[in-house]
């Protein structure tokens, strides 16, 4: 097995050529992503830790399969992303669950910033009031605040792995904001 | 983090079960498709547009002062706008699936579309394109112009002065012509203007602006050729 140290100073698009020669170098590229989407399948499907790893699994082993047919042209984190995405609603689909949002601590300090909201309250209160109004967003405002807010996506990388326009994307963004503080500020309003 | 190392099992499943990426080919074919489609449903269009021009810069708009703007809704080419549309829906569908289609929207691709058809459009039609297509079509199949460019309901109203037919016989004050119903016309050119290049010849067929005398006579005022607008070459008005 190849060491994760060794492949450090490698590109994305390098380690798929490398693992295109060798699937060894494979386990590189699904360690540095790992984390990452394991939190974004967490984020989008509310699935218990086990469950998103199931889903994460099936990801790597879809990137894997689906290898040659990763174009540069495109971000390799924005390719992966998307199967992973695919793979959620899939998974969320076939459990016949709402997804709901989960949201940790540097989660709820992502959003605190972006939405300039009170942190001097109960931070255990006020995490569930955001995961609440988050959760009661239109899937397709709650993915794309998702992606732009916690995983820290810009708007080109948010449109290749949703596959949609760069505008739409932005008018979500827009719009998904002005929803989610509607909620919010209604969900503080009730339980003040 | 749990304990599992996902990276790990996944690595595991791949060579337990053998998981060998599929080939690059399979994708190139994949993409090269996708635009090949793209690419037809952009030239097409392009040919397209350019036979929408042809049937416009062709259409009867002397007629305008005798139908009004109905003759605009008559002769149309409905056909060609039709074909167009399908022909844009099916390049933007298309485009969309290409590796980085999804990042523009509807509005954008459709009018990068429209805007490229017409301007290739229109050098098509410039360099003669629509007119060679329209007339061999026409000449391979005589319902075709009929049908496309809706003439043949337009050259089908008698009371309104408009008829159409082909060349049955003919003498020296007489034509008559078999209407596209399957109708015997007998038709006075005494005094007639004949427009374009019409021969007059059996088997030709013609245009005719008119007054409907009876259920088979009409009074020839004006007779052009069937194909084009008959304002070319020689006009010959027939004295007896």
């Amino acid at each position: 097995m190849i060491e994760t140290e060794s492949c450090d100073s490698k590109t994305d698009e390098e380690l798929v050529e490398l693992s295109l020669r060798n699937s060894d170098h494979f386990f590189c590229l699904s360690k540095r992503y790992e984390e990452k989407l394991l939190r974004y399948i967490i984020r989008i499907s509310k699935f218990s830790r086990e469950d998103a790893e199931d889903v994460l699994q099936e990801v790597f082993i879809k990137t894997y399969y689906n290898l040659n047919g990763f174009d540069s042209d495109l971000k390799f984190s924005s390719w992966i992303y998307r199967i992973a995405h695919n793979e959620a609603v899939s998974a969320i689909r076939k459990k016949v669950v709402r997804p709901t949002i989960y949201l940790d601590e540097t989660d709820l300090e992502k959003f605190g910033d972006v939405f300039d909201m009170v942190k001097d309250v109960d931070n255990s209160i006020d995490r569930k009031m955001i995961d609440i109004a988050l959760s009661n967003l239109d899937e397709k405002y709650r993915e794309v605040l998702v992606l732009r807010f916690l995983d820290e996506k810009d708007y080109t990388e948010i449109a290749d792995i949703l596959k949609k326009p760069v505008s739409t994307v932005g008018n979500l963004i827009l719009r998904g904001k002005k929803l989610f503080r509607l909620e919010y500020e209604k969900l503080i309003g009730v339980t003040v | 983090m749990g304990n599992k190392n996902i990276s790990q099992i996944a690595m595991d499943r791949i060579k337990e079960d053998r998981i060998v990426p599929i080939s690059r080919n399979i994708f190139s074919i994949k993409r090269v498709l996708f635009w090949v489609v793209v690419a037809t449903s952009f030239i097409v269009g392009a040919f397209i547009f350019s036979f929408v021009l042809y049937a416009l810069f062709n259409n009867d708009w002397y007629l305008y002062d005798r139908l009004g703007l109905s003759l605009v809704f008559r002769t149309l080419p409905y056909f060609w706008i039709l074909s167009l549309a399908i022909f844009t829906i099916l390049g933007e569908f298309y485009y969309r699936k290409t590796l980085l289609g999804h990042r523009r929207g509807l509005v954008v691709i459709v009018s990068i579309y429209l805007v490229s058809t017409t301007l290739f459009g229109s050098i098509f039609y410039a360099i003669g394109f629509g007119d060679l297509v329209e007339r061999s079509l026409s000449d391979v199949s005589p319902m075709y112009r009929s049908i496309v460019l809706n003439h043949r309901e337009v050259w089908s109203h008698p009371e309104e002065g408009l008829l159409s037919g082909r060349i049955i016989f003919i003498n020296e004050n007489e034509i008559q012509i078999v209407d596209s119903n399957g109708y015997f016309w007998i038709i006075n050119r005494e005094g007639t203007l004949i427009r374009g290049n019409v021969e007059i010849e059996i088997g030709d067929r013609i245009k005719i602006i008119g007054s409907k005398v009876n259920d088979n006579l009409f009074r020839a005022e004006e007779i052009r050729p069937w194909f084009g607008r008959g304002i070319n070459n020689r006009n010959v008005v027939i004295m007896h």
